[in-house]
């Protein structure tokens, strides 16, 4: 097959023994996968029974239409995880901006939907600029009432919809061809949704799909490993809304005539409905609603009158039983099905010490010039009236460790806080390798070589420890969004040096067995140590953990920070460790710096502080 | 004005109830106009269907609409809390879908005009000049006794307290031993029965339909994002204000501008003061 082909074209660059990668059998993204075969399987099938089935043209057409819309919405609310009702105002863009420009030019298919996907395109960044004042509940709101009035509007709004009377669809044409509807335009939908699954499929693959995905199970996480979380959301509106135009210019076809009634919020509801009793975190999960929402009144013709009953119901029911809808719910019986048939033993997976570090992946991070000095002058963060950090002002060496120790509420993690972004309004200046990091958003400070673990385990849900890894990695992809979208060489060739480091780190941090899994499924050690990893994969000057060992046993909790002090002594950055076991500090941390009361108490090595006794008086009490 | 008033009662009450809800659970409740207009509906088939007289049939419709929502939010809402709120929200359009299609069902898609007792939405009164609707004023009656009631409620009673905690901190409430489940139940129960009186108040002035309070209802949301969504008193001077707005637009302005209208005062809201007009306090997010 041709897949073979595409992997020759980038040969990997060492021997297989050496990476970790394949030690753990982990697959290298390749040009084809099995759902690219799925797929043309499917479309094939459906492109010679279409003319079989002629009758049934109308219901496979709006099974396609609703299955398009259904990937716009998997872009929007299955990655992004921003819950959107007012989508078909993008549909009906689409549908009246194909009427009038067969009206206005004469032109067909080639000069529609171009300019629809960059008219809806447009709209849609638009529309998402709420979501970055707001929360997802606020969201669906807004976009709830934009379904609502843009009804109103296209209605108010003659000279492009004809208002109440509707648009007629112009003649079904392309590049001057033209066609008949029925089966063709059955056919030339299928080519349609064809295109659009596989652009939808690479994004979700690939950079933009991963960080979507990181973005909303947790956007702050998100933030402090880089990614530009705000852009990300606006994006995700945008290619939801062009990929929906798309979908309009074909609606307009099969309904001939298109009116403003047609988009209100109930097919709003119905297509975000559809897309969740499908499964609304797979490209797959547009299809099956789609098929199970069209072709069931179809098939049935008994429940035609209890349609909408029946929809409610099946989402009530998989919201309740089945979050990941009927795709999910075939995953998870095939996933136990096999478990039971054949269970997979557990990977087993000997950590070698310094393996991981000698690996010719990772041998561009080694022996680098100490980083990460950071200069804080006269840090400040204001809650109402309590100073919680006030007035705190410390530099670090490049690439010291350094503990910040205090009792609980001293300031450590709103001092920690204050220097990567994660508090607003924090008074004072902060530079990092001689550049002021003051004032810059959290990604950026993250890209200017800030890392960052959370007290409370802010970790990706659903995502698996490798994604953790590798969206870490996502600044050194390089490759552009609009690359991604198209699968080219290099997109591929950087996801699979990403892939082949990833593995490394988790083998460093002793996670490499658990790769596959996810992170809500790992026991609170390993959970601890995916933190570390995503901070560790951005390759930070400086890495800032906060409490990296609490809740863990002794021997794991110094076995963990043995392994992140060798890779910060390999990469050279710096570490500074908030941490509550002061065994634990005074055996790693060349210098202590204890707050107390949002100040600083005292700052020296670890023997010095703890015979300080304004120290002891703090923690013992005097 | 006064119609601009009458309006923003109808927007005022519906933004009360949605405010309750968001307010305590964290919840956008989708289904809170076809609730609402399943109520309506109720009291409709009560009186003119069955002959029950008027005020036996709201007090049915309204206890049929209590008990109904104790039993969704029982059934549907209650096993998702755990799993944050975008499921709930998720939930409660299937719910929507569900109860709108059965309204349809039940009571076809064709509009009805609903008569209130003695034709009194045909009287007009006349007061210093000013000629009244009567049902209007009944109307204007009614909401400001419902808002009394909750205020009284959510203000006075140990469950109002009970309520009040779980909107600040609903952690801290769980530890000081306030149940969260009672708390879910009476929140949407109350908001139910705002909603549904709602439902009957406008059922007069605007033709029973299947959806026809959802309309008021998007003006609803609107209100309450204008009063921050987490004031109840917010929510209330934001639908009177939002029902003068749009008299106001309606008398003034372009058709297209007066429908956009509310969609651009959301926009604007969300962009410019996310928390509302009346709201100033900012929540920090912990790390």
């Amino acid at each position: 097959m041709t897949a073979t082909k595409h992997t020759q074209a980038t040969p990997t660059p060492l021997e297989p023994s050496s990476s970790a990668l394949e030690r753990a059998g982990i697959p290298i993204p390749k040009f084809l996968r099995l759902n690219h075969v799925l797929g043309a399987g499917f479309f094939a099938l459906v492109w010679f029974f279409a003319a079989s089935y002629a009758d049934y043209s109308q219901v496979m057409m709006l099974t396609i239409i609703y299955a398009i819309i259904g990937a716009s919405l998997v872009i929007v609310f299955g990655l992004a995880g921003q819950l959107t009702l007012g989508h078909t105002i993008f549909v009906a863009t689409g549908a009246f901006l194909s009427a009038n420009i067969t009206a206005a030019w004469g032109r067909g298919l080639e000069t529609e939907i171009p300019i629809v996907f960059i008219v809806t395109l447009g709209a849609g960044l638009i529309v998402g600029l709420p979501s970055l004042r707001v929360n997802e509940l606020y969201l669906a709101l807004a976009t709830f009432a934009i379904a609502f009035v843009g009804v109103q509007l296209l209605f108010e709004w003659k000279s492009f919809t004809s208002g109440g009377t509707g648009k007629p669809a112009g003649t079904l044409s392309f590049f001057g061809h033209e066609f008949e509807r029925g089966v063709t335009l059955v056919r030339i939908s299928l080519v349609v949704i064809v295109i659009v699954f596989w652009l939808v499929g690479n994004l979700i693959d690939g950079r933009t799909g991963r960080a979507m995905n990181a973005l909303r199970t947790s956007e702050t996480a998100a933030k402090s490993v880089g990614l530009p979380v705000p852009w990300l959301k606006v994006l995700a509106f945008g290619l939801g809304g062009a990929f929906a135009g798309v979908a309009g210019v074909l609606y307009i076809q099969s309904i001939r005539r298109a009116i403003p009634e047609n988009f209100g919020v109930n097919f709003s509801i119905i297509v975000i409905l559809t897309l969740i009793i499908g499964g609304s975190h797979r490209l797959s999960g547009a299809v099956v609603g789609a098929i199970f929402v069209r072709w069931l009144p179809e098939l049935v013709r008994d429940v035609q009158e209890y349609e909408g009953i029946i929809y409610g119901g099946a989402l009530i029911i998989l919201t309740l039983f089945s979050p990941t809808g009927l795709v999910g719910l075939f995953e998870n019986s095939f996933k136990r099905l096999k478990n039971i048939i054949r269970p997979s033993p557990p990977l087993d997976l000997e950590r070698v010490e310094g393996l991981a570090l000698s690996s010719p992946h990772l041998s561009d991070l080694a022996g680098g010039e100490k980083r990460g000095r950071l200069v804080v002058e006269s840090a400040t963060v204001a809650f109402g009236g309590v100073r919680a950090v006030d007035d705190v002002s410390f530099e670090i060496q490049p690439g010291a460790i350094t503990g910040l120790i205090g009792s609980n509420g001293a300031g450590k993690t709103t001092c920690f806080n204050a220097i990567t972004g994660h508090v607003s309004g924090a008074g004072g200046r902060f530079v990092l390798d001689g550049k002021d990091i003051t004032g810059m958003p959290i990604h950026q400070r993250a890209l200017s070589g800030m890392g960052r673990t959370f007290q409370n385990l802010n970790l990706h849900g659903d995502m698996t420890v490798l994604d953790h890894a590798l969206l870490g990695l996502d600044r050194e992809l390089g490759y552009s969004r609009f690359s991604e979208f198209f699968r080219f060489p290099w997109v591929l060739k950087a996801e699979r040096s990403a892939h082949y480091r990833a593995a490394e780190l988790l083998d460093h941090m002793g996670l490499l067995a658990h790769w596959n899994d996810k992170v809500e499924d790992l026991p609170y050690g390993l959970q601890k140590r995916v933190d570390v990893v995503r901070a560790m994969a951005t390759n930070p000057s400086i890495l800032l953990l906060d409490e990296p060992a609490a809740g863990l046993p002794t021997a794991e909790a110094a076995e963990m920070m043995e392994h992140v002090r060798a890779f910060a002594e390999f990469s050279g950055a710096g570490l500074l460790v908030i941490e509550h076991n002061v065994e634990l500090v005074a055996d790693v941390c060349e210098r202590v710096i204890v707050m107390d009361a949002g100040g600083i108490l005292a700052d020296g090595s670890a023997t010095e502080v703890m015979a300080d006794e304004r120290v002891i008086a703090a923690y013992l009490g005097t | 004005m006064w119609s601009g008033l009458i309006q923003g009662f109808a927007y005022s009450l519906v933004a009360l109830g949605l405010v309750l809800v968001f307010k305590t659970a964290r919840i956008l409740n989708f289904a809170a106009g076809t609730m609402a207009g399943f109520g309506g509906f109720l009291a409709y088939w009560f009186a003119v269907e069955k002959g029950v007289p008027w005020g036996v049939a709201v007090f049915l419709s309204l206890f049929l609409s209590g008990v109904g929502t104790a039993l969704i939010e029982r059934l549907t809402i209650r096993p998702l809390i755990p799993k944050g709120f975008l499921p709930i929200v998720v939930m409660t359009l299937g719910v929507e879908v569900v109860l709108a299609n059965w309204s349809i069902e039940w009571w076809g898609g064709t509009a009805k005009s609903f008569p209130v007792p003695g034709n009194i939405d045909r009287t007009n009164w006349e007061l210093g000049g000013v000629r009244f609707n009567a049902w209007h004023l009944v109307i204007a009656v009614t909401t400001f006794a419902t808002l009394a009631i909750v205020g009284y409620i959510v203000n006075r009673t140990e469950l109002g307290l009970a309520m009040r905690a779980f909107a600040e901190d609903q952690e801290a409430a769980k530890l000081m031993g306030i149940k969260e489940s009672t708390v879910s139940q009476v929140t949407w129960v109350l908001s139910a029965l705002v909603g549904s009186l709602t439902g009957i108040l406008y059922a007069p002035v605007i033709f029973l339909q299947p959806d026809y309070m959802n309309i008021i209802f998007i003006k609803g949301f609107v209100a309450a994002i204008l009063g921050g969504f987490t004031s109840l008193s917010g929510g209330v001077f934001g639908g009177l204000l939002l029902g003068e707005l749009e008299a106001f637009a309606i008398k003034y302005s372009p058709r297209e501008f007066a429908a956009a209208l509310p969609v651009v005062i959301v926009f604007i809201i969300l962009l410019v003061r996310p928390l509302g007009l009346f709201t100033r306090t900012k929540s920090h997010e912990r790390v």
